[in-house]
This record gives structure tokens, sequence and C-alpha cells, in this order.
């Protein structure tokens, strides 16, 4: 087990990895299968504004706080909003998501856990002229646990800054 | 109420701006004009907005205590919504009346000590608006009064909690205003006493009239909405009515949908379709015209406010609530289930968002949106998938705006 072996600057380095592969997958929505793999069996998404978090109010935008709703959210995609699935036709995927992360840090937690955190822009370009907007800016809030498989995502809460979305968006952030 | 200075567009102007768009003969046709024009966009704001209606702003589990208060809109004027100390509920501008500075910034708050100080001139008021501390007043002219300077307050009146404004001393009682709405909201918000979730923004860019006929329009929902198409989730009746249509023309959809246990398990938690808090899966989709949306879709209970930004901009808010009474596991169900359907990034909700951002971009196309399913009937009730009741929208919105009367067809 890497947990067992317990080398800090390997696991670090290693929860660092899994949010450099989290970025390339959601950035490429060919890839978007690859996506629930990133999370434990009990993982949860989860995406909150920080006016409801110091607020204290519990609504938040996304709550896949499940396997089953992560696995969901892909059906949703594909499914229900047409990227590769029945109404592909529809298109309400057009637009190319880009994650600029800045600072991304991971600090030992308890049980074995780490707590890893990014500050994260992400930008949307639109086909049809080619522009490309700011969407949200917010920070992760992750924590990550090891197993022999390597480490996953037992929560990614991403926190966003951005109150009023400007635009909707599809694929996870 | 204090009155509300008329900052918009000047009557000879308006007349001229209301003489550029050609509305044809037939009600159920919609010049694209409307949704581009922002000289037009100006005269809705005052016609409409602080014309003689009610505005929903807000409900009063969103300021439970005394002091709290939360910022909002009447078409394009900020307002601040705000419980007293004696509990009473008060929508002010939130203008300094000195200099026109914001004076509250953010969501929400509470002011019980302090009051609303402008951070400009240090100017104060209190929460029913009246100005109560003014920074060295000497040297101002004589006849300077602190109660000629309160900030200008709406009309407020409540239903079940849900607040209303208007800047109309023409505006009918809340009650004459609502007609029949009144039993669609009663079956929404119950006896009143809900406990606010939180809420979630987003910008649609289209026009707000695009939004509010979206919700007139029946005729979409399984069309546009593929996640109902994937579950197999229809509705078994219903219908479509147009409360007070004569008038302002609110819309109350009802209907019925499949029960969970009867849909297509396309997801592997079906518990964003799940009704669990009412007898029966009826549900209602309400629009208090011009901008209040009520719903009580599955167990979600949500108030919507429709925010004009410019005209081709529209913020809405989505608010959730629970039940004063809910038990936990109902309240974690409501707060699992609501956003996830109804929100920005909803199942069902996002493919609105796509469809009326599409409508706003051709807009400038000109030439004319028509409605036809449903409109060989002429009043009310409507099936619940007609589009027919946008035709009601648009004649309370012709009357309103001064347009004239749209011969029938």
């Amino acid at each position: 087990m890497l947990r067992d072996r317990a080398d800090p600057a390997v696991l670090r380095e290693a929860a660092l990895a899994l949010l450099t592969r989290y970025v390339r997958v959601v950035d490429d929505p060919r890839r978007l299968e690859e996506w629930p793999e990133l999370f434990t069996a009990d993982g949860a998404y989860v995406v909150v504004t920080r006016e409801n978090v110091e607020r204290g109010l519990p609504v938040a935008i996304v709550r896949d706080d499940t396997q089953e709703r992560i696995q969901d959210r892909l059906t949703v995609i594909r499914e229900f909003w047409g990227a590769g699935g029945r109404a592909e036709d529809r298109h309400y995927n057009e637009a190319w998501p880009r994650h600029l992360i800045g600072p991304a840090w991971a600090e030992p937690a308890e049980d074995g856990r780490w707590r890893l955190g990014a500050h994260l822009a992400v930008y949307l370009t639109q086909p049809l002229d080619g522009s490309s907007r700011l969407l949200c800016v917010g920070c992760y809030d992750d924590v990550v646990e090891f197993s022999a498989q390597g480490p996953r995502f037992r929560a990614k809460t991403v926190i966003l800054d951005t109150p009023v979305l400007p635009d909707i968006f599809v694929y996870p952030l | 109420m204090s009155a509300l200075p008329r900052t918009g567009v000047p009557a000879p102007d308006r007349a001229a701006v209301l003489a550029r768009v050609s509305w044809p003969d037939e009600d159920n046709k919609i010049p694209r004009e409307i949704f581009t024009d922002p000289a037009l966009f100006g005269v809705e704001m005052d016609a409409i907005f602080t014309g003689p209606v009610w505005v929903l702003v807000g409900h009063e589990a969103e300021i439970p205590s005394p002091g709290d208060y939360k910022t909002a809109a009447v078409g394009t004027i900020p307002v601040i919504v705000v419980r007293g100390a004696d509990g009473a509920i008060g929508v002010l501008v939130n203008a300094c009346a000195h200099r026109g500075t914001r004076l509250v910034e953010g969501p929400a708050g509470n002011v019980l000590r302090g009051g609303f100080r402008c951070i400009y001139h240090m100017w104060t008021y209190d929460t029913s608006g009246r100005l109560i501390a003014v920074s060295m007043p000497e040297d101002f002219p004589a006849e300077f009064r602190k109660e000629d300077y309160g900030l200008p307050r709406a009309r407020v009146e409540r239903w079940r909690g849900a607040i209303f404004a208007s800047f109309s001393d023409a505006a009918p009682p809340l009650r004459e205003y609502l007609a029949e709405m009144t039993e669609g909201l009663d079956r929404v918000l119950g006896d009143g006493r809900l406990r606010y979730l939180g809420s979630v923004k987003v910008v649609f860019h289209a026009n707000w009239k695009l939004y509010v006929e979206n919700i007139y329009d029946g005729y979409h929902v399984t069309a546009l909405h593929t996640g109902f198409q994937v579950v197999r989730l229809r509705s078994h009746g219903g219908e479509r009515l147009v409360p007070n249509y004569e008038r302002q023309g609110h819309l109350w959809g009802r209907s019925r949908s499949t029960p969970v246990s009867q849909l297509q398990p396309a997801l592997r938690d079906m518990s964003l379709f799940e009704t669990r808090t009412k007898p029966t899966t009826d549900h209602n989709m309400m629009v208090v015209f011009p901008s209040g949306v009520v719903t009580d879709y599955f167990d979600t209970i949500q108030l919507r406010y429709v925010v004009p930004l410019d005209v081709e901009r529209t913020l809405i808010e989505f608010t959730f609530f629970g039940r004063a009474d809910d038990a936990e596991e109902t309240l974690r169900h409501r707060i699992r289930q609501g956003p996830q359907v109804l929100g920005p990034a909803g199942a069902i909700t996002l493919e609105d968002i796509a469809a009326l951002n599409r409508v706003q971009s051709s807009a400038v196309a000109r030439g004319e949106n028509v409605v036809l399913k449903g409109t060989p009937k002429r009043f009310p009730p409507y099936r619940h998938v007609d589009e027919a009741p946008i035709r009601h929208l648009y004649q309370a919105y012709r009357r309103l705006m001064g347009f004239d009367a749209a011969r029938p067809r």
C-alpha cells in the first residue's frame, strides 16, 4: 500500500498528480468517462458559492454527494444535455472548458488522508464566435485518500468566489 | 410610500419609442424588436416595474430576525428588503438620499445596531428608511430637515410570507392583484412558515420577457427537456390557468407527473424526480406578473426573482426553501433535490438557458415570434402542454406599456 510506505514527499507528489489528472480529464470532454474513476466509492463532488458557505446556507449549485450521483452526472451530460448521447444534436456543450490552476498545495490530514487545495479560474471558449469568457473563479478544497489503486478524491469541493454565474456550465469544474 | 422620482423616459419620448414597434394585428404574434430595443427597455422599467404591479422581492424566511435585510431589485431599481426591530417589513431604495450612493453592498446582513450608514458622508438611516443622523450639518441651508431626506419606500404587502413591493399607488391591494393565484400560492407556501436554504444566481443572455414567457409556455417542456424523455416523465393531466387575465395575466400551471416508481430508472439516484412530501405528484408552476416565479416541483419549494439587467441580460435568482417543521431527513432530501433539478446546473433547467440564449441572439433578425399551440381556444383554462397563455402575458404587457390593444385573431 502506497499509504503504508508513508513517504510524505511521495504522497504529496501523488496527490498533486491526481489534481493534474483531474484537470486534464475535465478539460477534455472526450475523456469524461474517466472522471468518476477519480473518486473513491464513497466520494463526493460538490460545487458551492462562497456566499452560501459564509452565510451557513446549505444549498449547493451541484451536490453529487455519492458515487451514484457522480456517475449520474455523466448520464445527464451525455444523455440529457447531449454531449455524445441521444440528444447530441442539441449541443448545449459546445463551449470548450479550460481550467487555469494557480498555486496548489497538499497537506497530510487525519487517518492517512491528505488535504488538497488549489486556486482556479475556468474559461469557456465558444466555437460560434471564437470568444473566450471567464466562467468562474474559486478554489478547490479537497480530501484525497490513498489505496492500493493510488490516490482518489474522497471529496472534491469547488468553492466559487463568483456569486453569479455568467453562463451555464455542462462539464465538471 | 414616499414618492419615487421618475428617472426614466419622458412621455413624448416614450410615445416615439412605442411607435417604433409595429405589432402585428394578430395577438399571437410578437415582434422581435421588443427584445432588442434598449430605449424600449427603459420604458418597460417605468411602465411595468414601477407601474401598477406587485413585484416579488423575497420571502420572510430570508430575513427571519429583527434587523435582517437582503438586497433585491424592482426592475432595475436596487432595493433593500428589511425587517425592522418591530418585525415590520420594509422595502427601501438602496441609494442614499444625499448623493445617491448605494447604501448596502452584498446579498444580506443585519443592521439592528447602527442602521444603514452611507460610506460617503456618513448619513445614517433606520430600518424604516428615516434619516436619523447626518455628519457635520453646520452650514447646511437653514431649511434642511432630516424628515425631508428619507429613503424612498415601496408599498409592501405579503402573502403567506412572500414579500411583494410596489412603487405605484395605482396597484390594487395585493389580494385583489393576485386574484385566484392565492389558491396556488397557498398550495406551495402553506401557512408561510418556511426555512430558507440558500440561493443560486445565474445570468441569462436573454431579455427578461423571454424568461417569463418560457414559464407561460407548456409546449416546450417535453420538447426541450430531454431528461424528461429519458426517464419517461410526463404530465398526467393538468391545466394552465391565467388568473386575472383581463388585467395582469399571471400564470398558474398545474399538473400531475409520473410517480418516480413508474419512471425509467435512467439515473442511479432517482430521488431527483421523487415526490415524498405531498400526497400526490401534483405540482404548481406559477408566475406572479411581471417577474415572480413560485413552484413546488417534486419536493422543491422555490421562488425565483427575475431581475432585468439590460435589454439582453436577465439575472435569475433561484431561492430554495424547506418547511419550518421539516424533519432532518426531509430537509436533506430537499437540499439534495432542488438545485440538482431546478437550478442553473439542474438536469431540467440548463436547457432553458441554452434555448433562451439562442432566441435572444437571433432576435436581431427582426420578424415575429409566433404562438400556436392551444390558441384556437380564446380563453383559459388551457391544457398543460399549451403555449397559448403567452398571449395573455403580452396582452397585459401591451396594456401597461400603452400599445394599442391587439385585435382578436
